[in-house]
């Protein structure tokens, strides 16, 4: 078994690996950068390495540097949670050679499935479908437009290394070509160091469906249901759930076979991702489904396969990346019940969902029947600027759709958190939207409905006016009471110590 | 900080507030309000994408970003949407717009640097 873990992360998933070695009595190491010096994982970790500046190509992304942390402090694992080094063959291999376990695929199979081309070489000749689309060899700007318009309008350009919708650009026209292929390689090559681009055929109105897999060492491949992610703003997922209200008993067996086939056909070791688009425009029971690409990795939405599964999927790495058998087989494995999970972002979706950075001025997570919270910030928390704007992931777990809907709602109702703008009220409008009630969400949902969901909020009420008013005479009043104190606002957290500090001195 | 119990119509409410004495944020059913009443107008504004003075245009960053290409030079001419600046932020591409026709008086800004919210990258007249 694993003794002492690393996790080559920060925020949420730090802290979801940090617990599960908790609960296994596995050491765990956490890594932070600059700006992370007091975030939570860093402290509910045993023990902690800083690893660099702000910037993730200097802290976060550094293999090396994440390499020379493990060393130091003796861990003998490695884990890369997701984003970051997670999907990174290179940094898996160096893993390898440094005798440190990495808990994911093998080295080998991250650089197959991390390259689109060979990723549906293989799928293809594993029998399973596949979108029409390819890696130009000339990468020039004049080279991905002569593929663009023979492979046909709308087409997508993306990040041949990519995922998580970073390097990635819709073409409608010839006219936007060259402007979103310059575009996609900048964002590739800043979130993946590769500005090697892709281009498919785009298809109209999918859903997006995609099976948890797992496999250990002991010849055993299992899949873990489906999870629908349809609702995306720009390809990044904003509500995922399971199971898909369009998947029936039959297309949920042929979808989980080739999911199973195409594990098992790159030799796949540990937990993955494999992501159809579905076809629904012949309407119900003639639905097609095509292979996407296949993340080697936790993925965010894991909690819903959780949830719905009752198992737990970081446990089951660690066990199977120390070469024990997959804790649970196929007989055992039921879907039960249903979970949706919101994600929570720092950004204001009335200003075209600019990130927000800043202080978490207040930020109290709901404590309700059936709702879990996966996140990595604190009241207090500063959002830095340099990573991505996630916080926090709330997940509904009930009977049946309608119910997790219901409690999602209630749940995002009550979380307060001021100081930065987030998507709550958006992630509420969705809720609330006819079209997600249906069940008839297409991965361009929030493209054509996002403009008037994202508007900004009602006037403000009179109760809200009337607590402001109280809070400002409140303040005014404390003010007056210590003037010699600068800065007197209730916001500005006095830490108990800093006073002792300047007795000392 | 501050958990406000309102009572109206026989009812309480819960508001959370926080923030500052102008910039006050407040949370109540699953909606956020923010009540900014700049104590110094000279400020007003500098958040904003681009501020109007005199004929001129100021284009400023909207948050803590780096440059990653500059498009135009000074003495061009643009035209209203033209893309003059791209800065990135938490891993997103930004592009700076103009909001008019225009000439483009003065970059104030290098590809790589990081700038902040409150400076002009752009000026246009």
């Amino acid at each position: 078994m694993i003794a002492r873990l690393l996790i080559a992360n920060r925020g949420e998933i730090a802290l979801r690996i940090i617990r599960a070695c908790r609960e296994m009595g596995v050491e765990s190491v956490a890594v932070y950068s600059d700006a992370d010096r007091h975030a939570p994982h860093v402290g509910a970790a045993d023990r902690s390495v800083h690893i660099g500046p702000a910037p993730a190509v200097d802290s976060y992304l550094s293999a090396r540097r994440v390499i020379d942390a493990a060393r130091a402090t003796g861990a003998d694992a490695i884990h890369p949670g997701y984003g970051f080094l997670s999907e990174n063959a290179a940094f898996a291999a160096e893993c390898e050679q440094a005798g440190i376990v990495f808990v994911g695929p093998p080295s080998g199979v991250i650089a197959q499935m991390g390259s689109k081309i060979a990723a549906r070489r293989l799928m293809q000749n594993a029998g399973v479908p596949v979108v029409p689309g390819e890696t130009p060899h000339d990468q020039s700007d004049s080279g991905i437009a002569a593929l663009v318009s023979r492979v046909g309008f709308p087409a997508l350009v993306k990040a041949s290394a990519g995922g998580g919708g970073k390097g990635m650009r819709r073409v409608d026209e010839a006219a936007q070509c060259v402007e979103a292929i310059q575009s996609a390689r900048r964002e590739a090559e800043s979130a993946f160091g590769d500005g090697t681009l892709y281009v498919e055929r785009l298809i109209e109105k999918p859903r997006h469906v995609e099976v948890q897999i797992f496999a250990d060492n002991h010849d055993h491949t299992v899949h873990l249901f489906e999870r629908e992610c349809s609702v995306q703003r720009r390809h990044q997922k904003v509500i995922e759930e399971s199971p898909s209200c369009i998947v029936n008993s039959r297309l949920r067996s042929r979808m989980t076979d080739a999911a199973v086939q195409a594990a098992r056909a790159c030799g796949y070791r540990n937990a993955g991702t494999v992501e159809f688009l579905v076809d629904t425009s012949g309407g119900r029971g003639t639905e097609r489904f095509y292979f996407l690409e296949m993340n080697t990795r936790l993925q965010v939405e894991h909690p819903v396969t959780e949830q719905v599964t009752g198992l737990d999927l970081v446990r089951a790495q660690l066990l199977v990346a120390s070469g024990e058998p997959l804790p649970w087989l196929s007989p055992s494995i039921s879907q039960r019940g249903h979970a949706i999970e919101a994600r929570v972002y720092a950004e204001d979706p009335s200003r075209g969902f600019l990130p927000q950075a800043g202080r978490l001025l207040l930020y109290r997570e709901p404590r309700l029947p059936g709702i879990r919270i996966d996140s990595g910030v604190e009241e207090g928390s500063d959002i830095p600027v340099q990573y991505d704007a996630m916080i926090a992931k709330v997940i509904a777990t009930a009977a049946t759709r309608d119910e997790a809907i219901a409690r999602l709602t209630c749940a995002l109702r009550d979380f307060p958190i001021l100081g930065v703008h987030t998507n709550v009220p958006f992630l509420l409008r969705i809720l609330e939207h006819p079209r997600f009630r249906a069940g008839e969400v297409d991965t361009g949902f929030l493209d054509s409905e996002g403009a008037s969901l994202a508007t900004a909020g009602a006037e403000m009420p009179d109760v809200v006016r009337e607590a402001i008013a109280t809070y400002e005479s409140s303040s005014r009043e404390s003010r007056a009471a210590s003037p010699e104190s600068p800065a007197p606002s209730p916001q500005s957290r006095q830490d108990p110590w800093d006073l002792v500090k300047s007795w000392r001195s | 900080m501050a958990i406000v119990k309102i009572d109206r119509d026989g009812k309480q409410h819960t508001v959370y507030v926080a923030g500052s004495a102008g910039d006050v944020w407040a949370f109540y059913d699953g909606h956020v309000y923010r009540s900014e009443r700049p104590e110094r107008p000279a400020e007003a504004g500098r958040y904003e994408r681009g501020s109007e003075r005199h004929g001129r245009y100021e284009l400023n960053a909207p948050m803590p970003a780096t440059v990653i290409k500059i498009l135009v030079a000074p003495g061009q001419a643009v035209r209203h949407g033209d893309t003059l600046v791209v800065v990135e932020a938490m891993k997103m591409e930004l592009p700076i717009r103009a909001p008019g026709d225009a000439t483009v008086k003065a970059v104030n800004c290098r590809e790589g640097e990081l700038v902040q919210p409150d400076r002009a990258l752009v000026e246009l007249e």
